[in-house]
């Protein structure tokens, strides 16, 4: 017992030190393309200690969802969190299915979010929450696809065998498969984590974003929880992502943790780079860029089940 | 090898799946060349083990006649009609790729029942050639512009080059420079065509009467 408060303690600590970093290194990149020196990496942390020093101003037209939203947004990337290995550590909890679990943990983050948005009575958030509604049910549909593609791969639902330690050596064998399926993924976390050709993360114009339009009442302390979970979340799809490139296993735990790492740190100077040199696409045509990634999950569920059969 | 020509097969339906999804002419023609480089690396990845002259001839034909001159002919038909940069769907961008991804499905389960003769490189070569096909109908069809129908053509061609060349053992030599000379001659025309057809849309009085008619009724 004393041994599992301690794998899940150790794991929420690798997560929450390593997630805003994640975030600056991405920061860097971009300001790097742009022929900027940049805010250092470790900008977001102490953006985040100066936003916990606050504190939170409450409208009097809001009720208790309000309040509530920050902190279910973060105790559920918390929960997320559990359910995913990282590198070498195992996933603490880990069951057949937790891959609904964790889908579904993440719709209540957003379904709070959402609400709380909803609940300020601004119209300007209003839109930013039907446009979160509509873009994320897109993007369940391409995540969910893509789920299945790696539950027929490997033959499990858990997402400790889905990307754990089996899937990646299968590259030789299967590599258009999981080519896809990184592919789309990609694409889901972009839209996901309102990166930028869905949505701009550093923009503050209410008419085109998305994300940041939906907690502009937020502020203090409660903003500080959703920017940590934001990062917490970005982070842990990079980490869905990042097991699946790697094809090889070192066989040492320090060895394979520090290749995870790596691989971690390329994928946000990747995401830097997607963002330097995309434009935000035009709201009525992210509809589509979701429906490539949900067609490119189904092309490589149809090639997962042709390889399956033959 | 056969990773290679399995990792060939998804790019080549990917990029036709791309140019189903693209908004601007200049853009889908980019995507064109990018799959047709991607074709002209195939039979590299087929013969790897014992690389023949005809093979390599094969190999430059198509990178450079489909990978460099069809879409400089191409871009050079689009900047001399001066036609919109747009694309004019008749179904909206969003169903396109619904469908294609349908089509791809419809692709593999048709491939279950074909039997090629003679041993084949990779099993995905047949139903990605097939699926290719399929979707540079689906551009031609549903795109009504006439350089984006002559993209549709071409990506069909890529198709079903792709399919001839797991068959190429059992075909000479002369019919594979045949369909790159098609394609050549093809592209020709259909740069003239487009030329013609887009000069008399825009003096013609068709498109003004059309849209009177749709003001009074």
């Amino acid at each position: 017992m004393k041994n599992v408060m301690l794998t899940i303690f150790f794991h929420w600590v690798i997560v929450l030190a390593l997630a805003p970093l994640f975030v600056g290194v991405i920061a860097k990149v971009k300001a790097m393309f742009a022929g900027k020196k940049g805010a250092p990496v470790v900008q977001p942390y102490f953006e985040l200690a100066r936003l916990f020093r606050k504190q939170c101003v409450y409208s009097r037209t809001t009720t208790w969802i309000f309040r509530a939203s920050p902190i279910v947004g973060f105790g559920a990337v918390l929960l997320f969190a559990l359910l995913l290995p990282l590198g070498v550590c195992k996933a603490p909890m880990r069951f057949s299915g937790d891959i609904l679990l964790a889908a579904y943990i993440l719709a209540l983050a957003r379904f709070f979010m959402i609400t709380a948005a909803l609940d300020t009575g601004n119209s300007f958030e209003g839109m930013g929450s039907s446009r979160e509604a509509f873009f994320s049910c897109l993007s369940e549909l391409a995540l969910f696809m893509n789920f299945i593609t790696l539950a027929i791969m490997t033959r499990s639902i858990s997402f400790s065998r889905m990307i754990g330690a089996d899937v990646p050596l299968s590259w030789p064998h299967s590599n258009p498969v999981l080519l896809l399926v990184v592919a789309s993924l990609f694409i889901v976390l972009l839209a996901e984590n309102c990166r930028i050709p869905v949505d701009d993360p550093d923009t503050h114009l209410e008419l085109t974003m998305i994300h940041e339009v939906m907690i502009l009442d937020h502020s203090g302390v409660d903003l500080a929880y959703l920017l940590y979970a934001g990062a917490v979340k970005l982070f842990l799809f990079a980490g869905i992502i990042v097991p699946l490139l790697i094809p090889f296993r070192t066989g040492d735990p320090v060895k394979d943790m520090a290749v995870f790492l790596a691989g971690m740190l390329g994928m946000a100077v990747f995401i830097g780079a997607v963002e330097s040199s995309m434009a935000r696409l035009r709201l009525n045509r992210v509809r589509n860029l979701l429906l490539i990634a949900a067609a490119l999950a189904f092309f490589g569920f149809v090639v997962a089940l042709w390889r399956g059969g033959a | 090898m056969t990773s290679w020509i399995d990792l060939s097969c998804i790019l080549i339906v990917f990029f036709a799946l791309a140019i189903l999804a693209t908004y601007r002419i200049g853009g889908m023609i980019k995507i064109f060349a990018a799959q047709s480089l991607t074709l002209g690396l195939v039979p590299f990845f087929l013969h790897a083990d014992a690389l023949s002259g005809r093979d390599v001839a094969i190999a430059l034909g198509t990178m450079v006649l489909k990978g460099a001159l069809v879409p400089y002919i191409l871009f050079w038909a689009i900047r001399h009609v001066s036609m919109r940069s747009e694309v004019k769907p008749i179904i909206g961008v969003g169903l396109s790729i619904i469908g294609g991804a349908v089509l791809i499905a419809g692709a593999f389960w048709v491939s279950l029942s074909l039997r090629l003769p003679g041993k084949q490189a990779s099993d995905l070569v047949l139903p990605c050639s097939l699926a290719t096909v399929l979707l540079g109908f689906m551009i031609m069809v549903t795109r009504t512009r006439a350089v984006t129908q002559v993209l549709g053509y071409l990506v069909m061609e890529n198709g079903i080059f792709l399919f001839a060349l797991s068959l190429f053992n059992a075909m000479p030599t002369l019919i594979e420079m045949g369909i790159l000379l098609d394609i050549f001659a093809a592209v020709f025309i259909m740069a003239i065509v487009v030329n013609h057809i887009n000069e008399e849309f825009e003096k013609g009085p068709a498109a003004v009467s059309r849209s009177k008619m749709g003001e009074t009724f």
